[in-house]
């Protein structure tokens, strides 16, 4: 029975000329979304591949020289782009992905969060996860909005009800002939982007990708269940199929557009970000006079100095057994590391609770719910931005620790030139990116809510359907 | 068959149907008649528990259609005023549709089309869009969908209202041959000739009361149309 109704729903869809044109269109948008983002996605990870060796290649091949000149000189750190960021790239465009790291700041990472928190939430551009999170639920309620009420007015609904048929099957085979209309758009989308990710990225990433896909699709046939079941609910409820689609537009348009504005704000007022000058300034003055604003760098020095003459029991630092500049460098880069984890970890913290909020508020909109989790598993949330940077800092930080060292041990009076093996000893950098279960753990209660609204909408829907009535 | 015991339905303190008390045994063909506004729609719809009754009550072989909605059904066929069809459809793909929901024996599609010729409607119609169909071959298509469904007993509100003269008189042997069959059938309707014709008892209704209840095999149309003539009056 139900499959007869499911049937029926299908068959009358596709030979309505309205869906079919609407269905094309979002199709094509999609497949475009799709292909554009993966066309993106390789010209990155061939830039960041061919980039990456080139920098590791300029560091090994910096010949003999001063460390500390090569402390300054630099190498990059690339974050992997995951393939699945072509579908949803979440904050790279506005956060980048890659960071020049050098002695002495943590400041030159491209990640400049201060600056780009409000372009953060901004979503221009055409990506498939656009589409999916905003197009496929409008074509959801175009498709669903009259399932009962416009039976109801065309007075089909009365012989439909005189038949005695369940209304939970009744909704069942709707709730399916909606769906099954749906997966004409999506299925060919999915076999089209599946197929272009195989092509684009090499076949172990693809294999390595599969769970984060499967559950990006996953939750993405979660956000579309509760439109669907929301569509039938207010559709058996509604007076007339016109106020339906009122009420379920209203519904996509806080859902799309109010609620995520709203929401930024309400967490930039809860928890405000530093703009980029005070952030900036802020670094600078603690880099000057420490993170009290008491203790000048001058004499915080000198009395490192001190310390190290009297580690030693010597009178001047022309007596040490190792090189003063070496350890000075490393004292300098430990004050400054002090600093920048205490500005970026405050900052980090900042976004994390605005991001909570985020994550809470969609209590109200489904919509963000299964935006931070699509971007989790892309790999492209702050988390795991953050997650990057500081694996990249970690490494800096080793590097810089490395050739300080060197100079310690093996400068003495004079100009001192390394040689050029020292380079090539500082290990590349090995980004590990967390796991699936890292990232399911950070958007558990996204993950709850998509839940809890399928479940809210499905009971709606059962209600409804049941306490229909043809007059 | 079909039983309603002081079943009433009031529309913001105005009674629609007013203490209905009536009985449809198997074979019998009760026609409502009464004015626009009588309350012969009400009546049917409280039959399908499509409208809830605001006192009495109405069962179908026994058991309250409120209580039990889906199950009455299974014994009722209903053809309404206007029967609407889904328009993307063929006639056929309706027919196949409202029957398959019907719980009935799956019917394979050549015994659908003898339903489409048994009530009247030419070879090839069939498989055009319902979009294309009149308003009596959509009635047909109704009697048909509801002569496959095999029910017990039939609600039939003016089915006849948009057939051609000649539709209308199949339909009245139809029911004499359903009646023969022991359905019982209670219909609404404006034709007293009709009712004559077809009808086993005919009940007069007037502002949501049952007025009079006659037996048809005991009267002429004469006096059937002055009887209710009168019963207008007041
Ligand atoms: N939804 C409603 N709300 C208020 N009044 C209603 C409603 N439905 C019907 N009525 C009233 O109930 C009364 C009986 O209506 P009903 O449709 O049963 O008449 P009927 O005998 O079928 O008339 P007709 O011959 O025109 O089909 C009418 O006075 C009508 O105005
Ligand atoms: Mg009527």
């Amino acid at each position: 029975m139900t499959a007869t109704i499911f049937k029926k729903e299908l068959t009358e869809m596709l030979r309505d000329g309205r869906f079919r044109w609407l269905s094309t269109s979002v199709l094509v948008l999609l497949g475009a979304a799709v292909l554009m983002g993966m066309a993106h996605t390789r010209d990155v990870q061939t830039q960041h591949e061919t980039a990456q060796a080139a920098a590791r290649q300029d560091w090994v091949g910096q010949g003999e020289k001063n460390p500390h000149s090569a402390v300054h000189y630099g190498t990059y750190a690339f974050k992997p782009t995951m393939a699945l960021s072509a579908i949803d790239p979440g904050v790279d465009p506005y956060v980048g992905v890659s960071a020049f790291l050098e002695g002495h700041r943590q400041n030159q990472f491209e990640f400049r969060p201060a600056q780009d928190a409000t372009a953060m939430q901004r979503f221009g551009q055409l990506t498939a996860a656009t589409v999916l999170q905003l197009l496929i639920p409008l074509l959801v309620i175009v498709m669903g909005f009259s399932v009962f009420a416009g039976e109801r007015e065309q007075g089909t609904l009365r012989q439909l009800m005189s038949l005695g048929i369940s209304p939970g099957r009744l909704a069942l085979g709707k709730a399916l002939g909606v769906s099954g209309a749906l997966a004409i758009v999506l299925v060919p989308a999915a076999v089209l982007g599946v197929v272009a990710l195989t092509l684009a990225t090499p076949g172990a990433e693809v294999a390595a990708d599969a769970p984060r896909l499967a559950m990006m699709v996953g939750a993405y046939l979660l956000y579309f269940g509760v439109f669907v079941a929301l569509s039938l609910a207010v559709s058996a409820k509604a007076p007339s199929s016109r106020l339906a689609l009122v009420v379920l537009l209203g519904f996509w348009i806080v859902n799309g557009l109010v609620a995520p504005r709203a929401v930024t704000d309400v967490a930039r007022s809860l928890y405000p970000s530093p703009s980029s000058f005070e952030f900036t300034t802020g670094i600078q003055a603690a880099l000057a006079d420490g993170l009290d604003g008491q203790s000048p760098t001058d004499a915080r020095m000198a009395a490192y100095q001190q310390e190290v003459l009297a580690e030693y029991g010597v009178d001047s630092v022309d007596e040490l057994p190792i090189s003063f500049a070496g350890l000075r460098f490393q004292k300098s880069e430990e004050m400054g590391n002090e600093v920048f984890d205490y500005y970026y970890g405050g900052l980090n913290d900042t976004f994390e609770s605005q991001n909570r909020v985020r994550s809470l508020s969609a209590v109200v909109a489904p919509l963000l719910a299964v935006q931070s989790l699509s971007m989790g598993l892309a790999g492209t949330d702050v988390a795991q931005h953050r997650h990057f940077s500081e694996a990249a800092e970690e490494y800096r930080r080793m590097y810089v620790g490395r050739m300080n060292e060197d100079i310690a041990q093996n400068a003495g009076a004079g100009r001192y030139v390394a040689e050029a093996g020292l380079w090539a000893s500082v290990p590349e950098f090995d980004y590990q990116a967390p796991s699936v279960g890292w990232v399911l753990a950070n958007h558990r209660l996204s993950i709850l809510l998509l839940f809890a609204w399928l479940a809210v909408a499905l009971t709606l829907a059962m209600r409804a359907a049941s306490a229909l009535r043809p007059v | 068959m079909l039983k309603a015991t002081d079943l009433t339905k009031t529309y913001n303190g105005v009674a629609a149907l007013d203490r209905l008390n009536l009985e449809v045994a198997p074979g019998d063909v009760f026609c409502l008649l009464g004015a626009n506004g009588a309350g012969k729609t009400t009546t049917i719809n409280l039959f399908l528990n499509f409208i809830e009754p605001s006192g009495g009550t109405a069962q179908v072989n026994g058991l309250d259609v409120t209580r039990q909605p889906l199950e009455t059904k299974r014994w009722l066929a209903y053809i309404p005023e206007q029967v609407m069809l889904y328009r993307h459809l063929t006639g056929l793909e309706n027919l196949d549709y409202f029957t398959a929901l019907s719980g009935t024996d799956h019917y394979p599609p050549d015994q659908l089309r003898a339903f489409f010729k048994q009530v009247g409607l030419q070879d090839g119609v069939a498989d055009q869009r319902v979009s294309t169909y009149s308003k009596g071959m959509r009635q047909k298509v109704g009697i048909a969908i509801a002569l496959a469904k095999q029910a017990k007993a039939l609600l039939l509100d003016e089915p006849t209202s948009g057939l051609d003269p000649k539709a209308s008189n199949e339909f009245s042997r139809l029911l004499q041959r359903l009646s023969g069959e022991g359905v019982a059938v209670l219909m609404a309707t404006h034709d007293l000739f009709r009712a004559k014709e077809s009808g086993t008892r005919v009940g007069i209704m007037n502002q949501g009361q049952l007025k009079q209840t006659l037996t048809t095999a005991e009267i002429g149309h004469a006096d059937l149309e002055r009887i209710y003539l009168e019963q207008m009056h007041d």
